[in-house]
């Protein structure tokens, strides 16, 4: 059924696939988050929410170096029976289609807010699904070469905010822990949302070259998340000041707003059209994902066929439905609780399933 | 089969990308795009707003038009300023706020300029300037021999920000400072005599917005000095007492150029006062003196007089600022990182404690060159 050979990804194509599903647009109101949580020691909760990311990335290389057979799918389908593996494949295609729904939805409400407030949304989600469709059909490899590509033509991106850096005010980040340990742990929650995407593994583990570094891969790609995260909300904290740093939507946006070169006014147009890639890094994975898990749970023998539908009714349904800003709002906050049982709470249970399943196993045989 | 589908998503989605994609297309040819908005309030404290939109024709002597009429809010005023112009009014390259000096007596009119943030497409680099009169006084004004007064106005204030006599205050700026509770605002301030316009030096506001007082340029250097934002090449005069004048001339006048500033602040708190040590540090060049001075043996003494008159200014500068109930130097901001117990307690009225902060000050001249001439 997976045809991993033709189609396996290196370990740097790994990486930058979930950094990518990662950081896409969840980063816009990541400074935010952190700052109604905690003010500005809202950073200190990246470090923390670092560690639970590993954990989490830990436990899940350990399953699917547990499950013996080619896929998860296999190997549920054999420890549990077809029917649960067919639930558990369901699981996940739902949740990558919320995934999926959310950064396609936020895309165009930004682009709508920032670029073309005139335009219909369906107008903007058909142009953004046809390149999606045609990477999102070629499979891992394709997906891969893809998310590198991206990696290295937006890497000049966090430069430009050290434009900022003239207006910093180093002092806003003082005093540390000002309000305790407490608000710190809270603002931990606030990480979770733009930490999901780690569970892809389940579903890229089985196309990847060399298995044996997967744990050293996840390590680095979480690490390139966390440094971002930690950039980007440092360079807000000491451009805004504390009580402004919640005022902004996407305050990633808008400090672009005050950067200024003599060549070009208004930086934040090229900037948003082109982050569109960094954005598609969410969907256009998800979107292969949810129609390979859909294609499991009906026993298809390609991604193909629930992909088109997929596409096509995201097209006509945006036509008569686009969630407005609070309801992404609502979305995204569903999203991260969904998210934090499938990605935190799901790999332990399967975890511990497996270990008592193979020892039991093992004792039966013998 | 593959290759049909891809063929008919092709056509359906050109056709409505053709046919509704481009609502957001604007021609140059209609839209007018205002350099400079003003705000100000008449007699009978009615809001007015104003603004001067560049002409571009060859066959039109005046290069600009000014739109104004009164409103309720900026926004809501569009349909009026459109009816103005030719053109669909787009807030999109203003270079200059303009504030009347009627406006600022007033508190909490910041709010009034919701709409630059609020609407994306605005810009929130726009300069803002306060006037020391009505606004419609610039905004007609009109010199045969200058530039359009927004590009005037945007040069004068940037110009004169690097020598820290004026500040660039940007939309964006003054929100962080209204935000920032540990802090004040600070504009730059133009005047308009003999049918000219003058940067006075900045206006200083207080927390709601209200405007307290004005800083001459040097006042300005010094307060810039005292922000860490002086860049090197600032220049200060004093007159030097005990010098002989000669005729007319105030002869006892000596200029300097500041270089690299090192300007450490500790902040400490006392007795239920916060304390302040501000410590200046910075190599001066002469620039010129007009009595007779040997600099190589007398410098020590040059050095500690000019220093005693920039401490005596920058002290009588912070008193004048406490009794405004103003912290435009964001004192507050070291007193939030290093005494954040005791200022926390006092952060929603952060003037007024500082009002009662003690401000030590002492200022270390040494002078590196004295010029080409003896």
């Amino acid at each position: 059924m997976i045809n991993t050979e033709k189609n396996s990804i290196t370990s740097m194509q790994f990486i930058f696939i979930i950094s990518g599903i990662q950081i896409s647009v969840a980063v816009l109101s990541l400074p935010r988050k952190l700052a109604e949580a905690a003010g500005t020691d809202g950073l200190l909760a990246l470090p923390l929410g670092y560690l639970l990311n590993l954990l989490c990335g830990y436990i899940i290389i350990m399953v699917m170096r547990k499950s013996s057979e080619k896929s998860l799918y296999d190997t549920l389908s054999k420890t549990m029976g077809a029917w649960v593996a067919k639930g558990f494949s369901l699981l996940l295609a739902f949740y990558f289609l919320h995934l999926m729904y959310d950064g396609l939805v936020r895309a165009i409400l930004i682009v709508k807010t920032w670029l073309m407030p005139n335009t219909q949304g369906y107008v903007l989600m058909i142009l953004l699904l046809f390149p999606a469709y045609k990477i999102a059909l070629g499979g891992p490899r394709i997906l891969g070469r893809y998310a590198e590509l991206v990696t290295v033509i937006s890497c000049w991106l966090p430069f430009v905010y050290l434009f900022t850096l003239k207006y910093a005010h180093w002092l806003n980040l003082l005093p540390l822990f000002k309000d305790g340990f407490l608000p710190v742990l809270t603002a931990v929650k606030a990480t979770i949302y733009p930490s999901l995407g780690i569970i892809a593994v389940f579903i890229l583990y089985p196309y990847l070259q060399k298995k044996e570094k997967a744990v050293s891969a996840l390590v680095i790609s979480n690490s390139i998340t966390m440094s971002v995260y930690i950039f980007i909300t440092t360079i807000c904290f000491i451009y805004y000041s504390p009580h402004e740093s919640t005022v902004f939507n996407d305050p990633i946006i808008s400090i672009l707003k005050t950067i200024e070169f003599r060549f070009i006014e208004r930086i934040e147009i090229p900037f948003i059209s082109f982050y569109l890639f960094v954005f598609s890094l969410v969907w256009i994975p998800c979107m292969y994902i949810a129609s390979f898990c859909i294609s499991q749970v009906f026993g298809l023998s390609d991604h193909r066929f629930p992909l088109r539908a997929l596409v096509i009714v995201l097209a006509i349904g945006t036509f008569f439905y686009l969630p407005t800003y609070n309801q992404s709002d609502k979305i995204e906050l569903w999203l991260a609780r969904f998210g934090f049982c499938i990605e935190y709470i799901l790999p332990s249970l399967l975890l511990v399933y497996l270990t008592l399943y193979k020892r039991f196993h093992r004792r039966a045989a013998s | 089969m593959r290759r049909t589908t891809i063929y008919v998503c092709a056509i359906l989605a050109a056709a409505s990308i053709f046919a509704s994609a481009c609502s957001d297309q604007l021609y140059l040819e209609n839209a007018a795009t205002p350099l400079a908005l003003g705000m100000d309030l008449d007699k009978n404290d009615k809001f007015h707003f104003y603004g001067t939109v560049p002409v571009f024709s060859k066959n039109i002597k005046k290069k600009s038009q000014e739109i104004a009429g009164t409103a309720e809010s900026l926004r809501q005023s569009r349909s009026f300023q459109d009816a103005q112009t030719a053109g669909t009014i787009q807030g999109r390259n203003y270079q200059v706020i303009l504030l009347g000096r009627r406006l600022l007596q007033q508190e909490d009119w910041f709010a009034m300029l919701d709409v630059l943030f609020r609407d994306a497409r605005n810009t929130i680099t726009d300069r803002m300037i306060a006037v020391d009169g009505q606004v419609k006084d610039v905004i007609y004004l009109n010199p045969p021999d200058q530039p359009l007064m927004p590009i005037l106005l945007r040069g004068m204030v940037d110009t004169k920000t690097k020598r820290s006599e004026t500040y660039s205050t940007t939309a964006q700026e003054l929100h962080r400072q209204f935000f920032d509770k540990g802090v004040t605002p600070y504009i730059a301030e133009i005047k308009i005599t003999n049918k000219q316009v003058q940067l006075k030096g900045s206006a200083l506001l207080n927390a709601k917005g209200k405007y307290a007082m004005s800083l001459n340029a040097q006042e300005t250097v010094l307060l810039s000095i005292l922000q860490k934002q002086a860049d090197p090449g600032f220049s200060m005069s004093y007159r030097i007492p005990g010098k002989p004048l000669k005729g007319p001339f105030e002869t006892d006048m000596l200029s300097f150029t500041g270089g690299k500033l090192k300007t450490k602040i500790k902040s400490g708190y006392e007795n239920g006062r916060f304390t302040f040590d501000i410590h200046i540090k910075t190599k001066i060049g002469l620039s010129e003196h007009l009595f007779p001075v040997n600099v190589a043996q007398d410098a020590k003494k040059l050095e500690k007089q000019a220093s005693a008159l920039m401490e005596k200014q920058i002290e009588g500068l912070i008193q004048k600022m406490q009794k405004h109930r103003l912290d435009p130097i964001g004192l507050g901001v070291y007193a939030r990182a290093k005494q954040y117990k005791q200022y926390i307690k006092v952060e929603e009225d952060w003037p007024e404690a500082f009002s009662h902060a003690v401000v030590n000050i002492k200022v270390e001249l040494s002078i590196a060159a004295m010029g080409p001439v003896k």
